[in-house]
């Protein structure tokens, strides 16, 4: 082992501090900006500080433009996504770790290729089919693929998760009579929480930010998920205030962004250490 | 043998949906439209096959087809280098023995996990020529300001700024590819003499050069298919249609967005799509072949 | 007795499930309630917004028997979700369309000729203005029922004027007085550079540069629609006035730096072109003193200004016209223009234009209301296309972006718009679609 000197301990630190903040004045100005009034941001140039902290942006947002409804139409719709993905992902991957069939490795192999294939190759025929099937405008074209195995990343997770456990465990459950459901659900699973967490955030995260799958089959305002009613905000708040000579209320548009984001952080600061993990073994063991 | 039968029912019964799921919504689609590439398909009437007609007009007639492709490997060449080596030298920094390693790797993270349409719509608020964040600090500091948006050059940079500040996943992978090293390798190679440099050279490097690989082939696929933040930052600065000013965000998976749901040529989307899948593929396998040469394997 | 449990709790799952997909799926599609019949409006979201929700409660009252619902869609997205209803057959009843909509929605509109011929003298046909009922047609076909219109005027800040001590712009402007007064309204900020200017400048848009280019006698499209006609001498022209008034004559923002908001901040003295729907936002600034004037003559023309006309068309797909037909026809009766035009608007029945010039009316500004509606001799129709759009925002719009940054000559951005709108008009034939 080897000292540092202090300067270079030092300078680690400064660098460290400066990343941080760049990572985080964005965010910063987001929440500053949502704290505003519109005075202070229509002054050329904008105010740099609110004068006091308008937290009645936050309701002129949830109650007034009826933001509430893109908030829990997110959650519906993440919520979903996640008892599917749980509900199909836990089984296959348990089959792919633990059974010793033919072309096993094959169809895992072409599970996984899937993650290549670009959205934009499947959209237009399955736009198509679930237009054929009168799906656009409901939510099941977003959740429909999830409970047929669609989050592949999540299967891929928790096969590697799982077989880190020893076989010897899920004999020593079936000489007890377990079935092999059972064993899933009532050995494997509790004993891979952190995996099944880590999937579990990132199915939220996945979803609630997804913004292409929700621009082509939500096409009325009162369905929308948040990526969508965002944008929809500011082209509405733009036509509030007329076109492109008009002023798009950045105050409230950035309380929105802010409504969006905060779930995301609270979640991530919650389960970060377990999460960061998951993604780590992602791609070390991948 | 029962218990053997008993194992395939079993597997087939987990595997089923997922499946089932890849026949309907990957397998089905893709040959679909790899069917419709080869027709001329506007919705309102059923498709018509015209053979290759919708290859040639993206390759010598379309006005936006080329621009769009030279946007996409533009932001690739820049961006995947730059996130592979600002995600690599934060690795190595978080690797030292800093104190609250997880609150730094959390922080560095964040940004990785956030909603992009609501982060492009931030940072086209902040880069604002007129009255923005940037040129304000700018300003402060004695430099004259730039129309971040409007410019074709500095969009493009703007959007790249925006994706480098998601780093968190490589960075993550990085680090967890730093860890698998060895103590006592460094520790051998510290005897003998060896330099920093000459240590992440010949020791670091080859033994993390399995994650380097995964981060650059994921890193140019997910380049490859920007749409989300392209379109996001089109509509937030108030573009009639997204990927302006003159073509300088048109993405490719904007464009190719625009062809098929904003003007519903469906069948030259498709054609697209599979020209986009195919550069995906061909891509890959040369990062395959290649990577024979520089990645080593520990097992 | 280990299964019992597990069984209750694999039906609550299967419930909760069940129910979780039912809302998921659930139809949004308006169901008729006490048999009344259900008419959906898909409209854009607009400062009128609270005006239309009015006005189809006020429907529902005066027919008892039918239910009107609004779908609302931001303005940067109509066509495009239109269309893509269209693709999911989930057409709304009647949509808001226009003159330059009507043809690239032509697929999906239906033919009105027969009613608007039943009931011309009921809903007054002729009281509308001229020019508005040749919009309302296509091919002789009527399809749209008018509720307002746009002209392109010349927009401008009284007070700048007053202050840099020139008159107010006169309806015999051309080109070279807006250049001489735009000048003389431009002002540097404290870093020297100019922050207050005489004239906006409209990029991403054909709205402003398509004026110039019509006024120096160009034209987009040859009559039969077939070629597109930006390269010629007359158009490039156009386009060189649009570029030069920022890189020559200096009283446009380049590009890029045009103030946010600048007319209404008074950054900006003066606009060309413009749109009758922010008169509302102007009309909401307290202190801001605006009129409108006649556009300055080009040297071709005195007409090239944008004749835009909105009103509401039928889907093709619609199974109770003659409710929709009810519900259009009431939109556009004249009370409901009257209330348009009060907000701030130009009338498309004489009526109601008449009234107005009168007045009294709700706002003081703009005074000069009769050069808006002397524009209307000179404005014209945008081309009845049906990739209008399309090679408009798409393919030529690149090219101007890249004229006014410098990147190309107007010669040159109106070659290179031409020639690939052609190879585009190669390819798709407007037959075609």
């Amino acid at each position: 082992m080897h000292r540092r000197s202090t300067l270079a301990t030092a300078g680690l630190y400064a660098a460290l501090t400066l990343i941080a903040l760049a990572m985080l004045v964005p965010l910063g100005w987001m929440v500053l900006t949502s704290l505003k009034t519109q005075p202070e941001i229509l002054r050329s140039p904008p105010a740099w500080l609110p004068a006091s902290p308008q937290w009645v942006n936050y309701r002129t947002v949830w109650e007034g433009f009826a933001y509430y409804r893109f908030f829990l139409n997110s959650l519906f719709v993440a919520t979903m996504v996640i008892v599917g993905t749980l509900l199909t992902c836990c089984p296959a991957a348990y089959a792919f770790a633990f059974y010793d069939v033919r072309h096993k490795n094959l169809l895992f192999g072409a599970l996984l290729s899937t993650v290549m294939l670009p959205a934009q190759v499947t959209v237009i025929p399955l736009f198509k089919g679930f237009a054929a099937l009168g799906w656009v405008n409901t939510y099941l074209p977003l959740i429909v693929p999830v409970w047929l195995g669609g989050n592949v990343f999540g299967i891929f997770l928790l096969r590697q998760f799982f077989r880190t456990l020893s076989p010897s465990l899920l004999e020593a459950a079936r000489l007890d009579g377990a079935s092999e459901w059972e064993i899933l659900w009532r050995l494997v699973v509790p004993m891979s929480l952190p995996a099944v967490l880590t999937v579990v955030v990132f199915t939220f995260v996945w979803s609630w930010n997804d913004l292409f799958n929700p621009l082509i089959y939500l096409q009325n305002e009162e369905l929308c998920t948040l990526p969508v009613g965002l944008l929809y905000f500011i082209a509405r708040a733009e036509q509030l205030t007329g076109g492109s000579t008009g002023q798009i209320p950045w105050h409230l548009v950035m309380t929105l962004a802010t409504v969006m984001t905060l779930p995301v952080i609270v979640i991530f600061a919650i389960v970060q250490r377990r999460f960061v993990e998951g993604v780590a073994a992602s791609g070390v063991k991948g | 043998m029962r218990a053997g039968r008993a194992k395939h029912v079993w597997f087939w019964a987990f595997v089923g949906p997922a499946v089932a799921g890849l026949l309907c919504f990957s397998v089905w689609p893709m040959l679909y439209s790899l069917w419709l590439s080869f027709c001329h398909y506007e919705v309102v009437a059923p498709p018509r096959f015209i053979g290759l007609r919708n290859y040639v007009y993206l390759f010598r007639h379309d006005a936006a087809f080329w621009p769009s492709v030279r946007v996409t490997l533009v932001f690739t060449a820049i961006q995947v280098p730059l996130s592979i080596l600002a995600s690599l030298a934060l690795a190595l920094l978080l690797h030292q023995p800093v104190r609250a390693r997880g609150w730094w790797r959390a922080v560095y993270f964040l940004p990785s996990i956030l909603p992009q349409a609501a982060l492009a719509v931030v940072f086209g608020y902040i880069f604002q020529a007129d009255g923005g964040l940037l040129n304000r600090v700018l300003g402060l500091a004695g430099f004259a300001g730039q129309a971040w948006s409007s410019s074709p050059t500095w969009a493009l940079v703007v959007l790249i700024v925006m994706s480098l500040w998601g780093f968190g996943y490589p960075m993550v992978i990085f680090l967890a590819g730093l860890q698998n090293v060895p103590r006592e390798l460094y520790e051998a190679a510290h005897i003998d003499g060896a330099g920093a440099w000459a240590r992440f050279r010949h020791v670091t490097l080859p033994l993390i050069s399995p994650v380097l690989f995964f981060n650059v082939v994921m890193g140019v696929i997910a380049a490859l298919k920007v749409f989300d933040i392209a379109y996001a930052f089109g509509m937030a600065q108030g573009q009639p249609i997204p990927g302006g000013p003159a073509r300088a965000t048109l993405f490719y998976g904007l464009n190719l967005y625009q062809q098929a749901f904003g003007y519903f040529h469906m069948g030259l989307a498709s054609a697209m799509a599979w020209l986009l899948f195919g550069f995906i593929l061909l891509l890959t396998a040369v990062n395959f072949r290649l990577s024979r040469r520089w990645v080593h394997y520990a097992d | 007795m280990r299964r019992r449990p597990e069984l209750w709790s694999y039906l609550a799952f299967a419930l909760v499930a069940g129910a979780g997909f039912w809302w998921a799926g659930r139809s949004r599609e308006p169901r008729p309630v006490h048999g009344r019949t259900v008419i959906t409006w898909y409209s854009v979201i607009t400062p009128l917004r609270d005006h239309y929700e009015a006005q189809a409660k006020a429907f529902e009252r005066a027919h008892p028997d039918i239910e009107v619902r609004i779908l609302w869609v931001p303005d940067s997205e109509y066509n495009v979700r239109l269309k893509t209803l269209a693709a999911a057959r989930q057409l709304p009843d009647i949509f808001l369309s226009g003159d330059v909509w009507i043809s690239y929605l032509l697929p999906l509109t239906m033919d009105v000729t027969a009613y608007v011929r039943r009931d011309a003298a009921e809903f007054g046909l002729d009281d509308f203005f001229p020019q508005i009922r040749t919009a309302m047609q296509h091919e002789g076909r009527y399809y749209i029922m008018p509720e307002y219109m746009n002209l392109s005027l010349l927009y401008y800040n009284r007070r700048m004027f007053a202050e840099a001590g020139l008159p107010e712009p006169a309806g015999r402007w051309t080109w070279s007085d807006l250049v001489a007064n735009g000048k003389q309204l431009t002002h540097a900020g404290t870093n020297g550079r100019p922050d207050v200017w005489g004239c906006s400048r409209v990029e991403n848009w054909w709205g402003e540069w398509l004026i110039y280019v019509r006024q120096a006698g160009g034209k987009v499209f040859t009559e039969d629609g077939r070629r597109c006609l930006l390269g010629s001498p007359e158009a490039i022209a156009g386009l060189r006035f649009y570029e030069e008034k920022s890189s020559r004559h200096h009283f446009s923002a380049p590009a890029g730096f045009e103030p946010r908001n600048g007319f209404v901040n008074e950054r900006v003295a003066m606009i060309v072109g413009g749109h009758v729907n922010y008169w509302l936002n102007y009309n909401q600034m307290p202190g801001l003193d605006w009129d409108v004037q006649l556009l300055p003559a080009g040297p071709h023309s005195r007409r090239g200004g944008e004749l835009a006309m909105a009103g509401y068309s039928i889907a093709r797909t619609c199974r109770h016209p003659e409710e929709a037909w009810a519900l259009m026809k009431f939109l556009t009766r004249p009370e409901a223009v009257a209330e348009i035009v009060a907000r701030g608007s130009l009338a498309v029945r004489q009526s109601v234009a008449a009234a107005n010039i009168r007045g009294p009316r709700r706002h003081e500004r703009p005074r000069n209301l009769g050069a808006a509606y002397a524009q209307f001799e000179f404005g014209e129709p945008i081309p009845r296309h049906p990739h209008f759009i399309e090679i408009m925002l798409q393919i030529v719009q690149p090219e101007i972006d890249r004229m006014v940054l410098g990147q190309l000559t107007p010669e040159e951005a109106g070659r290179r718009a031409e020639a690939a709108a052609n190879a585009f008009l190669a390819t798709f034939d407007p037959a075609d679609s």
